[in-house]
């Protein structure tokens, strides 16, 4: 295609060795600097991501196409030289900063049926804004162990205990929710399970077993929550008569076996088929109307950037101070916390915390309660939340620090 | 990974460390604050959350006095917080022996021996109530909603209806029987039970809407037979609103209407509480439905209410398609000597704005003549401005031009410019044009301003006279011979001096009336190196196109070359956003 053919390129490669991706309020586009990162390391690159240094700049070479993808991208990037990064570098040494090599893009999967809107999912919204590549995986691929040729897997609003968010009741008729359970139930006969909350129980089992492997588990809203829930329930019945032809277990909480979960542990079941709410892990219990409890705002905390690498990639922004935004599951109540994870976020104060992160087996994973960061009361039909006009939004930074972490994994391990 | 826990578990010692020496230096406070005020104490540590904290320091309190009712109620929130209310038990029972006649905690009693799992214990402390206030509902809504915490419904219909039988009372504690036959999808009960509710307390209305509402659609039929067979205001209103609800305004104001009953008030009460179901609805339907509505409150509202009520429902017959409705409206409010000043105005404006867009304009004319003296100066000269750009869109350029001869406002200089561009006066144009500024009119007729202004500016010549004609022909809706005579008039104008800013003006006309292979090659031969400042407008436009004719790869590139090669125009942010729509990397809009 001709395009204005005599006109010249004004943009130039640039003279300096150096890019500086700057992370605070100088750049122009925060989320969209993690997918110039993450192309630039796809591309063989030697990024570092300088922890806690201008709220969690990156480097890149010089390269022309760095400098293009960041032109392209509206991404503010600083040339830099040599001496000006021996600069930075010792004023890394001497603060609580550390410059971690990122030395290979994860392959990263998202768990969701085919039919999924893409924009009725943050962690897939923001990986499409950023221009991070995906593939999407949903029952079969999980059953069939395809998990292991991925890095990174993200949950997200998916109910592993099949009982279909809980909408059963209170969106009978609606053709979203008939396709849903049209979907499920076909698949979880595909795979040769008689029920779909067997069918998701086993689906849960086997991303646990990803993360024992060693796989990055990212999961949001009531991913997290659901998740726990199906891997403890493994014989007893918490799903609601719609969902598998029995009731609920009523004594289901005092036979849950929470050895088996990631996070959470002596939760307290909702016995309501009709409150789509499942347990006492959830602090704001936004749908049901006697419980719900108000949003306020999170905060971020402090770590360690030389000792505590893994937890300062996971907090690095240019706010400390977030709103909260709600989800199905929209906070995790400390009473309900294992002992041994690591709280990254909390609301001070307030029973619950907002972001946590643990280790099992081999992998780790990390929680973050909650729906939409930018769209705090999302309702079902709601508009897709357009992340062109919310360039710096911290919440969404978090989901894309978790993208980024694996990417560090080897120099962390060396350590 | 070993670094990262590490780092946690030195973390997490090292705030124990603290949190032990915080603990010895608080310590005394804290017994100091307690002497002082225990409840307060209590308060505050259920306000942070500090359940067993509070819920020690309630039991404390009540240990010195039994029937502190407050104490007893804290105590009751906190152990529910901790998932224990059973625990309550001993402090309840002394509560009942200290002061047997405070009826309040047999409510907590009953909720204890509830959360126990203990029915018949339930049972019990309810009968000891109802002993106390036999004619009182309030035990057997306790003992019901004890029941349904439990889950156990069968337990709750039994309690709500041996309240019903002692009290001898049909219609009593039926929101309570219709939560739960909701709760176990048995609608006919619960359709029955919200109407005796409604009948007791008309506000459950809204409730019984709701919980209604969401019924699947295979019950709905058989509800509405059954509402059918009542044969009162509430079912009525209740057929009416669920009607609209699932989608039938229409029908749930033909419902409506014929069950209204004769008093005023009832009824303009009934019409408010369906127009509030129907407000937020969307569709011609749904506006005529409220545009009815809206009608028939008038009716039986006096005065100025009437007249201001009949001016939204004229606006609500426009919005649902029906103009001869809203003429209607409009003439009643405007010939209605008891109308307020500014309400007959307001009608006469709206009604000389529908015959004009419904091309009467001769009709508009004689209306404006006639109702000028009701209108005050501002609104006629805003009629007579409208009334000029419809001549002129009509051709009758010179007696538009006479119109608005006088009218030296921006708004008025605005129509004027536009006028003279129909007459082929480039200067005339460009100056009045340029005098209306940015803020005139409305924000598209200024956007739309301020595209003639671009088009016109780089022209040398004074008059260009077919391009007047081809402007002319585009506002009487004849596109095609409009495209062409304009490419026309493009091709004799230089790139530099018009002729790329009018191939692109040309090509957004094309794409407007559908046609996007012109649309292509306009903007495309808009793009020439000589007209730099068209084009990357030129460039965004194309790049736009393709993205709606789904050739997103070469949208892709389009916009890359417009980011690229003209990182400095004010258009980028517009080009990146395309860009990332073309990418999938954000919703379209």
């Amino acid at each position: 295609m001709a395009l204005g053919p005599s006109l010249r390129l004004p943009w130039r490669w640039p003279l300096a060795p150096w890019l500086l991706v700057p992370m605070d309020d100088a750049q122009a586009d925060h989320l969209k600097a993690y997918g110039v990162t993450y192309r630039a390391v796809e591309r063989g690159a030697r990024a570092e991501w300088f922890l806690n240094y201008r709220n969690g700049s990156f480097l890149l070479p010089a390269d022309s196409a760095s400098a293009r993808d960041a032109a392209l991208s509206g991404v503010t990037t600083e040339p830099l030289d040599d001496p000006e990064l021996l600069r930075i570098r010792a004023q890394i040494q001497d603060e609580n900063m550390d410059a971690i090599p990122l030395e290979k893009s994860p392959k990263v999967a998202v768990y969701a049926p085919p039919n999924a809107a893409p924009w009725d999912d943050a962690v897939t919204m923001v990986l499409n804004y950023a221009g991070i590549k995906f593939e999407k995986v949903w029952d079969a691929e999980v059953l069939g162990e395809k998990l292991k040729l991925y890095d990174w897997l993200h949950l997200h609003h998916e109910d592993f205990t099949g009982q279909y968010s809980k909408f059963f009741l209170n969106y009978a008729g609606a053709p979203w929710l008939a396709d849903m359970v049209q979907r499920n139930t076909a698949m979880a006969h595909a795979q040769g399970f008689k029920t779909v909350p067997d069918e998701k129980k086993a689906v849960a089992r086997a991303i646990g077993a990803y993360v024992e492997r060693g796989g990055f588990l990212f999961a949001m809203c009531t991913a997290t929550e659901t998740l726990d829930l199906a891997l403890a329930s493994a014989d007893v019945d918490i799903a609601a008569a719609y969902a598998d032809g029995t009731p609920m277990d009523p004594a289901a909480s005092g036979k849950m076996h929470w050895d088996r979960t990631l996070a959470f542990q002596n939760a307290q079941l909702e016995l309501s088929p009709t409150v789509p709410v499942y347990s006492d892990i959830d602090g704001h219990q936004v749908n049901s109307l006697e419980r719900r409890q108000p949003l306020g705002s999170f905060t971020l905390f402090n770590f360690s950037a030389k000792i505590d690498p893994v937890a300062a990639m996971l907090v690095q922004s240019h706010r400390q101070v977030i709103p909260d935004f709600y989800g199905l599951t929209t906070s995790f109540t400390r009473r309900t916390l294992k002992p041994a994870i690591t709280v990254l976020a909390d609301e001070p104060g307030a029973p619950w915390v907002k972001y946590i992160h643990g280790e099992h087996g081999q992998g780790t994973w990390t929680f973050l309660g909650g729906h939409d960061p930018e769209d705090p009361q999302h309702q079902i039909g709601d508009l897709p939340t357009d992340l062109s006009l919310h360039p710096h939004s911290p919440g969404y930074r978090l989901i894309l620090n978790n993208v980024l972490f694996p990417a560090a994994k080897k120099k962390e391990l060396k350590t | 990974m070993t670094v990262g826990s590490g780092g946690a578990a030195m973390l997490r010692s090292r705030a124990a460390a603290f949190l032990g020496a915080a603990g010895v230096l608080v310590l005394p406070l804290a017994v100091a604050a307690q002497q002082i005020d225990p409840m307060r104490r209590a308060f505050d540590l259920e306000r942070r959350g500090s359940y067993a904290d509070a819920a020690e320091t309630y039991r404390a309190v009540l240990r010195r006095n039994p029937a502190e009712s407050a104490a007893l109620f804290g105590l009751e929130r906190a152990l529910l917080a901790l998932n224990r209310s059973a625990e309550i038990l001993p402090q309840v029972n002394a509560a009942i022996v200290a002061s047997p006649k405070t009826v309040a905690f047999y409510g907590v009693a009953v909720r204890a021996w509830a959360a126990a799992n203990q029915p018949d214990s339930v049972r019990r402390v309810v009968e000891r109530w109802v002993a106390l206030d036999p004619g009182d509902e309030s035990p057997y809504r306790e003992w019901g909603t004890a029941a349904i915490a439990r889950r156990d419904r069968a337990e709750a219909r039994r309690a709500y209806l041996a309240g019903r039988e002692r009290l001898r009372r049909p219609d009593v504690l039926a929101p309570e029987l219709a939560e739960v036959a909701v709760e176990e999808q048995d609608w006919p009960t619960a359709l029955h039970e919200w109407l005796t509710a409604i009948g007791q307390t008309p506000a459950y209305h809204s409730t019984a809407v709701m919980t209604l509402g969401g019924v699947p659609e295979s019950v709905r039929p058989d509800l509405l037979r059954q509402l059918q067979r009542e044969s009162d205001g509430p079912a009525r209103s209740l057929e009416a609103n669920l009607r609209a609800r699932w989608g039938d305004p229409a029908g749930g104001f033909e419902s409506l209407s014929r069950a209204l009953p004769a008093d005023t008030t009832q009824a303009i009460d009934m019409l408010r509480i369906f127009l509030e179901q129907i407000r937020g609805q969307s569709g011609a339907k749904a506006k005529r439905a409220q545009a009815l509505t809206l009608e028939a409150i008038a009716d039986r509202s006096p005065g100025a209410d009437g007249a201001r009520l009949r001016l939204e429902a004229a606006q609500a017959f426009a919005d649902g398609g029906d103009q001869r409705a809203a003429r209607r409206m409009l003439s009643g409010v405007a010939a209605d000597s008891s109308s307020p000043p500014d309400l007959a105005s307001g009608a006469a404006m709206t009604l000389i704005g529908v015959m004009l867009s419904e091309g009467k304009l001769d009709e508009a004319e004689r209306k404006l003549a006639e109702m000028r003296g009701s209108l005050t100066s501002e609104d006629a000269r805003a009629l007579s401005r409208r009334m000029a750009w419809s001549w002129a869109r009509s051709g009758k350029l010179a007696r538009a031009d006479s119109l608005i001869a006088r009218d030296t406002s921006v708004e008025g200089l605005a129509v004027a410019g536009r006028i003279r561009l129909l007459e082929g006066d480039v200067r005339g144009a460009l100056a009045r044009l340029q005098g209306a500024g940015p803020f005139a009119g409305t924000r598209e007729e200024a956007t739309e301003r301020t595209a003639l202004l671009a088009l016109l500016q780089p022209i040398d010549a004074d008059s260009v006279p077919a391009l007047g004609r081809s402007l002319l022909q585009l506002e009487t809706g004849d596109t095609v011979a409009a495209l062409a005579s304009l490419e026309k008039v493009a091709s004799e104008l230089p790139p530099d001096h018009g002729g790329a800013e009018l191939r692109l003006y040309t090509g957004n006309v094309a794409r407007a009336a559908g046609k996007q292979t012109e649309a292509e090659r306009l903007f495309r031969a808009a793009d020439v190196a000589e007209a730099r400042a068209t084009a990357p407008a030129a460039e965004l436009a194309l790049g736009r196109l393709l993205l709606d004719l789904n050739r997103a790869r070469e949208a892709v590139g389009v916009l890359e070359h417009l980011i690229l090669t003209f990182p400095d125009s004010a258009l980028i942010p517009q080009a990146r956003r395309a860009l990332d729509e073309a990418r999938g990397a954000v919703p379209r809009t």
